[in-house]
């Protein structure tokens, strides 16, 4: 089931054009977004979060555009988002901030304390719950900027570079957290990680200089690359010669 | 609301600004004690005058915190919340604008205690006004909020508090009918009764003014129109209506409380804890001039005619200015302050009027040993002439400052010569 469809999608920053004519449909499962940088992946990933207003285009999220004062209301009560730059309150306990968001994500009173709990848990930060977001190293600070995306349950989760700053066991536990929230939610990971897409992925989308040249399974990106192409791995070696035939086609 | 306003108060700028308020207003309560010792309007106009140091630290504490977004980089994690902007604000608002008066109301808490002890007034209108000053606190960091909101600028706090500083003490000390919308200008004095519509008037400025600034701040227009012309419809009376000065006296208040026993000391009921240590000051002055014709017969705290109050002047009464006169613990301040109303009783005003050529140098002469034989020598000391005064029987003492008392009073020049040479 298509859960978060775009069409036509335009963004641009003055005179350039960042996103031109994109069209994206995800359903529930866990999704890779790749692309070199500066090729619009952040800002795909700004407008689905609903903080980036497109300039012409539909984005419609869990069957509700965007667009009016309602519907966008409804549509990030299910959303959570983790943004590339993640600020946070350094005073504030890693509960704390994490139950903030809740409450700022309209979750009916009664149930934060527990969603909280489990947001925090789910991440492997129980033991640190009461700490001080400020003495956290920078991949537990990664963490609770997921648990604070994750506490609501939501049906869209939107997570830009969430594996930067964790080490190679955080990432392992995190992949297996990804395949748990796909499940029953579209979970949209933008990621310059390729093994992580490969390893977590139901499906990948690839963008490049603002256009989706590839959409697909993991499988067939690797199948796209040959022994000629570079990378040291067959998803990286998908991943170039994917864009290579992109920019060849577009000269 | 409740849970955010919570972590707000313990985590956000809440506590620093509990801290600052708590501070500040211990050193403005240290500064001057005797502007509030003693009386609850006292205490309650001086938190008003405080408010010229008071409000800034709440301006600058709301754009603080209403900076943080920008600062901590999380505004686009907050934009993509269903949540109405406001409510945050609004919870982060109230943190510091809860937590700032809570430190205020410690600081002055300690004061009242102090007061409690020693007050013999707890009537009039000081609690409104009191309310008033903490209704202008939330003000203040609604305008913080805003220009936090509103100025990307790192050091927008300081600086706002800094002109909220300077545009206070301008308002403040501008002789002018706008003047009085500032909270900081005092509303009246211990012992005048402020009518129920000014301060009506005044909380609703206030409020409508605190509305406006949150609702400009999270861009809610039809809400700062709506306040706007509330504010508007509160201030115009206010800037036009008549000084409060003028306000009537509360007659509760400056109703006298005297001495039961020797010369006749009064005190207004404000002031009458400082009764017994007045009386200890002036019952022996008026003794000693008991019985001696045109003298004073009793002291009176002239707060009993302020303004809008009229008590006529008569020659039996020496009046005592006991503002600015109290200690924390009940006390005077300085007896010498006192004593000199008893001096102002003996000067030779009209001769002072004299050019400095005219000015026949033993007039002062005769003045000061009438002060010194007066204060019984613990006043201005004039060597000799005072000692000879003193030597004299003392029907002789009592009988020369009888002819000084009918000379001076009809300031006839050679007879207090002649008085200066006398004894």
């Amino acid at each position: 089931m298509t859960t978060v469809s775009v069409a036509g999608l335009q963004v641009s920053y003055g005179k350039r054009v960042v996103l031109d004519d994109l069209a994206i449909e995800l359903g529930v499962g866990v999704h890779g977004l790749l692309g070199p940088n500066g090729a619009g992946k952040t800002t795909l990933m700004r407008v689905l979060a609903t903080v980036l207003r497109p300039d012409r285009g539909e984005v419609r999220l869990l069957g509700r555009r965007i667009d009016d004062r309602v519907g966008l209301r409804q549509a990030r009560r299910r959303l959570g988002y983790l943004p590339q730059a993640f600020g946070f309150y350094p005073r504030f306990t890693v509960r704390e901030f994490v139950e903030y968001f809740a409450w700022l994500r309209e979750m009916p009173a009664a149930r934060i304390p527990l969603a909280v709990d489990r947001a925090i848990e789910r991440v492997g930060l129980l033991d640190r719950a009461d700490d001080r977001m400020k003495h956290l190293s920078g991949g537990m600070l990664r963490r609770a900027g997921i648990a604070q995306a994750i506490v609501n349950d939501p049906r869209v989760l939107l997570l830009d570079e969430p594996t930067a700053g964790l080490d190679p066991e955080q990432r392992v536990e995190f992949r297996t957290l990804l395949r748990e929230l796909g499940c029953d939610a579209v979970v949209l990971v933008s990621t310059h990680l390729v093994e992580d897409v490969a390893a977590a992925c139901a499906r990948v989308s690839l963008v490049d200089d603002g256009r989706l040249v590839f959409a697909g399974r993991p499988e067939e990106l690797i199948a796209a690359g040959g022994d000629g192409d570079s990378g040291d791995s067959p998803i990286e070696r998908g991943y170039t010669a994917v864009l290579r035939g992109a920019r060849q086609v577009s000269r | 609301m409740r849970r955010a306003l919570w972590v707000e108060l313990r985590r956000g700028t809440a506590p620093f600004a509990a801290l600052a308020m708590f501070g500040a207003g211990v050193w403005v309560l240290a500064v001057h004690p005797d502007d509030w010792a003693g009386r609850w309007a006292g205490l309650a106009d001086y938190l008003r005058v405080s408010l010229l140091v008071l409000c800034p630290l709440m301006v600058s504490a709301g754009a603080w915190q209403a900076g943080r977004e920008r600062r901590r980089d999380i505004g686009e994690l907050i934009a993509a919340t269903p949540r109405p902007g406001w409510h945050s604000l609004v919870a982060a608002w109230l943190a510091v604008t809860l937590a700032g008066i809570a430190g205020l109301v410690v600081a002055f808490g300690g004061a009242a205690v102090l007061v409690a002890r020693v007050a013999t007034y707890g009537g009039g209108d000081w609690w409104q006004r009191a309310s008033v000053g903490v209704l202008a606190l939330a003000a203040a960091s609604a305008g913080g909020v805003l220009v936090g909101r509103w100025v990307r600028l790192r050091v927008v706090a300081p600086i706002a508090g800094l002109a909220t500083y300077v545009g206070l003490g301008i308002l403040t000390y501008w002789n002018a009918p706008p003047a009085r919308l500032s909270p900081a200008d005092p509303p009246g004095s211990a012992y005048s009764l402020v009518p129920e519509w000014g301060t009506g008037l005044q909380v609703t400025w206030l409020v409508a003014l605190t509305a406006l600034l949150l609702a400009v701040a999270v861009r809610r227009w039809r809400v700062a129109l709506l306040a706007g012309a509330v504010a508007i419809a509160a201030a115009v009376p206010i800037s036009t209506a008549p000084s409060w000065y003028r306000a009537p006296a509360d007659p509760a208040a400056v109703e006298l409380v005297c001495t039961s026993s020797g010369p006749q000391v009064c005190l207004t009921r404000v002031n009458a804890f400082l009764l017994d240590e007045v009386a200890a000051v002036a019952q022996p002055i008026l003794a000693r001039l008991d019985g001696i014709p045109g003298a004073p017969r009793r002291a009176v705290d002239q707060a009993v005619r302020p303004p809008g109050a009229s008590v006529a002047e008569d020659s039996d009464t020496v009046w005592l200015g006991l503002d600015f006169q109290a200690t924390v613990f009940g006390g005077l301040v300085n007896i010498d302050y006192l004593r000199a109303a008893f001096r102002q009783m003996a000067g030779i005003e009209c001769a002072y009027s004299l050019e400095i050529d005219g000015f026949d140098q033993r007039i002062h002469q005769a003045d000061n040993m009438a002060t010194d034989w007066l204060l019984d020598g613990t006043g201005f000391g004039v060597g000799g002439a005072s000692a000879g005064l003193r030597e004299l029987p003392p029907s002789a003492q009592r009988a020369w400052f009888a002819d000084y008392l009918d000379a001076a009073g009809r300031c006839d020049l050679p007879a207090l010569v002649r008085l200066a040479e006398q004894p």
